[in-house]
């Protein structure tokens, strides 16, 4: 019995042990189930979430709240790690406390692509929520989503807004937004979703490994970087790789970004619809034969995975490389985290063209259409609070993602934050220095996540199975202009 | 084009009276070609003949004729058990059935249908409704929150496989030759003579053919066609290996288990152990023991023995193998469980007499404790292989994400990736339905061969 017991708790431990790190994944896990039967499942998460809402609603009439019908505003948030979503759900607390007539609940997703799944389906159950948080690269999927009825499932937050400077006492911090976001988000004139968590591509650098191979700054072009492999790679005890990055298609369009390539046509889809992609562009063959060059140097460490942010972040972290492009998102976490002089700098550019500029990644916060004025009022007002100056800073000092308003960043440089740790100001920086192009903006393409995946497949083809890149690269072009042709069908006027 | 099928149908009815019933009468003949045509017309009645469309490939046509065939096989396998049941041919089956049924209810015949209605209910909902949505899903291009959708008739179909139609047609025709042929030299030779050995062989070649062919007959990509024979590959190679190495291992370790030993029921119920983990905690564990930067087994190799073990994932063979160590290892213990309450059954007595005659361990293995266990065998061999098609697809997102290049996105993998990850929902439920057909295969085919070795004891 004893035995039975013990047992049975240490599978109690694993299962628990499985649940923290499936929330650490970047795309859908535990999902094993046919197309058709996956209705049900989000269907089924949708429903938890009324449950969840329902009992939240219990708590604070029971609470004593003396207006125990509040309006409930439902935020469904793409994090699941305690500090990203732990930020949100005590931010919207804040704001319950502050306008005790709203009730804004934070439910949490696995992933940016489950929270607009059950988005939809929530949508087409007549249960929508009234935020829900939503990456950059979907912008164009989001715009294009509609409902069963035919409606759009997203309202523009700026035809929300209508001109009005403040919402229910909460400033507007729309016009403030930093102009390397406001530019991206900016579709036909105005912004359609609030910025949130916004990043770029940033380089940490091991600067203990660096100097002792004699290299006293770190490397800001792709000459450099593999000089600084060579010198690395000739220390007697060096690490065994030297640099890695996650293969994630935002690397590349990052490069693309900075060698002034496009990705698509009509400007990155930005003066119209894009009805094509260019994977077989000169920016990205000399990306890519670099970056294949350097993995077959033995300098770039692949980690066998597609999109993987653990695996290059604790090669990092364990000193197995020298340096890493990453997100600017856990600057806070690599100073927290390195136990060596940890320092970052601009992305690697190519030298042999101009640069042109880095774009940004992340998220922002859609509103659903539908809503009456009061709980619109209520969602406009908390995400305009949610990135007031205070809580702009919080976020950027909490994680690294960029200071999304200017107001926020005059508010850190006057607390002196920059100058305590440098790192955080690098990917402002970088942003700063881009030039406003449709190439340095990014793309806006239909089914990009698919296309995204065609990129990185053909990539981890390429990196292990050593083929050649303009050949994969011109499969994976068909590929991918196939699929962009498909979503144009289905959505494309 | 179509009434050349439903010709075709209206002579195969007939025949399949001819072939397949104990009294065929003229009535029968009648029946059976109208209900050959009726089968055969259900695929261009749903789809609206579209397969014989002007623009369609000789691919769509011949998949078109596929499925009528289809239709009319299906609805005569319908009429022919009717036509079994009046002929007195199933009874003996349904012996234990026909028992309770003449049981009768005295309330009257709608009762047996309200104690199942929630049974039913449940079914209708959670199964069939989402299962003739995946067939309807299956013949469109559309995605979620998508205003419209196209119908795109079967080429969501049609793209996995190769463009030629004469290698199409000609590779199943041989396997099915081969099938026929192995099947008569069977029949013509005795047991345990050589000619039965050469028909054992031949069975074998026959069997494998079939894999042979659906490998040739899978697009290898490139030409606008959708590379499915590396996905097939991987996935037999994958669940054969999982079924293989799942259920040796866990009839090895019941057979030692089930051993005497001192604090046998602590190692038996620990045994069952790795049966109760998710098969994403599967994928963890072994991500933590061999990751490269960060794994266990990685780490004591190299600080222990100085080997610098290579990346799993940048391996095909390593990969594959990683997968079905951890697969097989997590549904080891639910093989442990029935082999453990099967050896319970083996004869004690027939085991008794085969050591008084001298019979050597191994030979009391093979010769008596395997034969006894069979049907346990036949039952998880099932289980195992619906298990590897369907429920590795945690494991293997966790511990490769199909690396390297693909080499171990297996087909359930293959359709989430698609189709809920990429939100192509047509194609992910094309797959998803040509999984089902696999899998439907593979049961039955498992219940003709199997049925007959199964030893259930007695007669």
């Amino acid at each position: 019995m004893k035995y039975r017991l013990l047992t049975l708790l240490a599978v109690i431990a694993l299962v628990a042990a499985a649940c923290s790190s499936s929330s650490d994944s970047d795309e859908a896990t535990e999902t094993t189930v046919a197309t058709a039967a996956t209705e049900t499942t989000v269907a089924t998460a949708a429903t938890e979430t009324t449950v969840a809402t329902a009992a939240t609603e219990t708590t604070v009439a029971s609470a004593g709240d003396a207006s125990g019908d509040a309006t409930t505003i439902d935020f469904w948030v793409a994090f699941s790690d305690e500090a990203r979503l732990g930020f949100a759900e005590e931010k919207a607390a804040a704001f319950n406390a502050a306008h005790p007539e709203y009730d804004v609940n934070v439910t949490s997703f696995a992933s940016y692509n489950d929270v607009f799944d059950a988005a939809i389906l929530a949508v087409d159950s007549g249960e929508p929520p009234g935020l829900i948080h939503f990456f950059e690269a979907a912008t164009r999927q989001a715009l294009d989503a509609v409902g069963s009825d035919g409606a759009p499932i997203f309202k523009s937050v700026t035809e929300a807004i209508a001109g009005r400077t403040e919402i229910l006492g909460e400033p507007v911090v729309l016009d403030s937004v930093v102009s390397a976001a406001r530019d991206y988000y900016t579709v036909d004139g105005s912004f359609y979703s609030m910025p949130w968590n916004t990043s770029t591509t940033v380089m940490f650098n091991n600067m203990d490994i660096l100097n002792e191979a004699g290299i006293t700054e770190p490397p800001a072009t792709w000459a450099d970087v593999t000089t600084a492999c060579e010198a690395i790679a000739a220390l007697p005890d060096g690490p065994s790789g030297c640099i890695t990055w996650p293969n994630h298609s935002w690397f590349v369009e990052q490069s693309l970004g900075q060698q002034g390539e496009l990705l698509g046509n009509n400007d990155n889809g930005r003066s119209d619809r894009a009805t094509e992609v260019f994977l077989e562009s000169d920016g990205m063959m000399a990306y890519l034969e670099w970056w294949k060059g350097l993995n077959d140097a033995g300098y770039y460490t692949y980690t066998g995975l597609q999109r993987d942010w653990d695996g290059t972040s604790n090669a990092y972290l364990a000193e197995e490389v020298a340096m890493l492009v990453y997100s600017s998102s856990d600057t806070t976490f690599f100073d927290d985290n390195a136990t060596f002089t940890n320092t970052a700098s601009f992305m690697p550019a190519n030298e042999a063209v101009d640069y042109v500029g880095n774009l940004i990644g992340g998220a922002t916060i859609w509103m659903l259409d539908g809503m009456d004025t009061t709980t619109e009022d209520g969602a406009l007002a908390f995400a305009n609070f949610f990135s007031n100056p205070e809580n702009a800073a919080a976020w950027h000092q909490l994680t690294g993602y960029i200071p999304i308003t200017d107001d926020a960043v005059s508010l850190l440089e006057s607390e002196g934050w920059y100058d305590e740790s440098p790192n955080s100001k690098v990917a402002s920086d970088q942003l700063a220095a881009a030039a406003n192009t449709p190439a340095s903006l990014g793309a806006l393409l239909g089914n990009f996540v698919g296309i995204r995946d065609v990129i990185t497949l053909a990539i981890e083809d390429i990196l292990v199975n050593d083929l050649d890149v303009a050949t994969r690269m011109a499969q994976a072009n068909e590929e991918a202009n196939k699929s962009l042709t498909e979503y144009e069908l289905l959505f494309g006027g | 084009m179509l009434i050349v099928g439903l010709i075709i149908a209206a002579l195969f009815g007939p025949l399949y009276v001819w072939k397949n019933t104990k009294y065929p009468t003229i009535k029968r003949y009648g029946i059976g070609s109208a209900v050959a045509v009726l089968g055969a017309a259900v695929t261009p009645l749903a789809m609206g003949q579209c397969s014989f469309a002007e623009h369609s490939t000789s691919v769509d046509k011949l998949l078109g004729y596929a499925l009528m065939f289809g239709g009319a096989w299906l609805a005569l396998m319908g009429a022919r058990v009717f036509w079994d049941r009046s002929d007195g041919k199933e009874k003996k089956k349904d012996a234990f059935a026909g028992e309770i049924r003449t049981g009768g209810f005295r309330l009257g015949a709608w009762v047996p249908w309200v104690l199942l209605s929630p049974t039913l209910i449940i079914l209708l909902v959670f199964l069939y409704f989402p299962a003739v949505s995946t067939f309807t899903l299956s013949t469109k291009l559309t995605r979620l929150g998508a205003p419209k959708s196209i119908d795109v008739c079967f080429t969501n179909f049609t793209e996995l496989l190769i463009t030629d139609p004469f290698k199409l047609v000609a590779y199943p025709l041989i396997a099915i030759a081969l099938i026929y042929g192995a099947r008569f030299w069977t029949k013509r030779s005795e047991p345990g003579t050589l000619s039965r050995k050469g028909a054992d062989l031949a069975s074998f070649i026959a069997v494998l053919s079939v894999f042979i062919a659906l490998y040739a007959m899978f697009s290898p990509g490139g030409g606008g066609q959708v590379a499915y024979r590396p996905v097939y590959l991987n996935t037999i190679i994958i669940s054969v290996g999982i079924v293989a190495f799942g259920m040796s291992g866990g009839l090895a370790v019941a057979y030692l288990a089930f051993r005497k030993i001192r604090g046998g029921g602590v190692y038996r119920t620990l045994l069952i152990w790795p049966y109760a983990i998710s098969p994403a905690v599967a994928g963890v564990l072994f991500f933590m023991i061999f990751d490269p930067t960060a794994g266990i087994f990685t780490h004591v190799m190299d600080t222990w023995f100085g080997i610098d073990v290579p990346n799993y994932r940048e391996n095909a063979v390593l990969a594959q193998a990683s997968i079905i160590l951890a697969s097989g290892w997590k549904i080891l213990g639910y093989n442990i469980l029935f082999y453990l309450a099967g050896l319970q059954t083996v004869p004690l007595e027939q085991i008794e007499a085969a050591l008084i005659d001298g019979a050597s361990t191994w030979q009391r293995f093979t010769k008596i404790v395997l034969p006894a266990l069979s049907p346990i065998t036949f039952f998880l061999l099932v289980t195992n292989l619906t298990y590897a098609f369907f429920e590795v697809y945690a494991t293997i997102d966790f511990m490769t994400k199909g690396a390297p290049a693909g080499k171990t996105s297996v087909a359930i993998y293959e359709i989430i990736r698609i189709g809920v990850n990429n939100g192509d929902l047509g194609r992910g439920a094309a797959q998803s339905v040509l999984l089902f057909i696999a899998v439907i295969a593979i049961t039955m085919w498992q219940f003709r061969t199997s049925g007959e070795r199964v030893s259930y004891g007695g007669s």
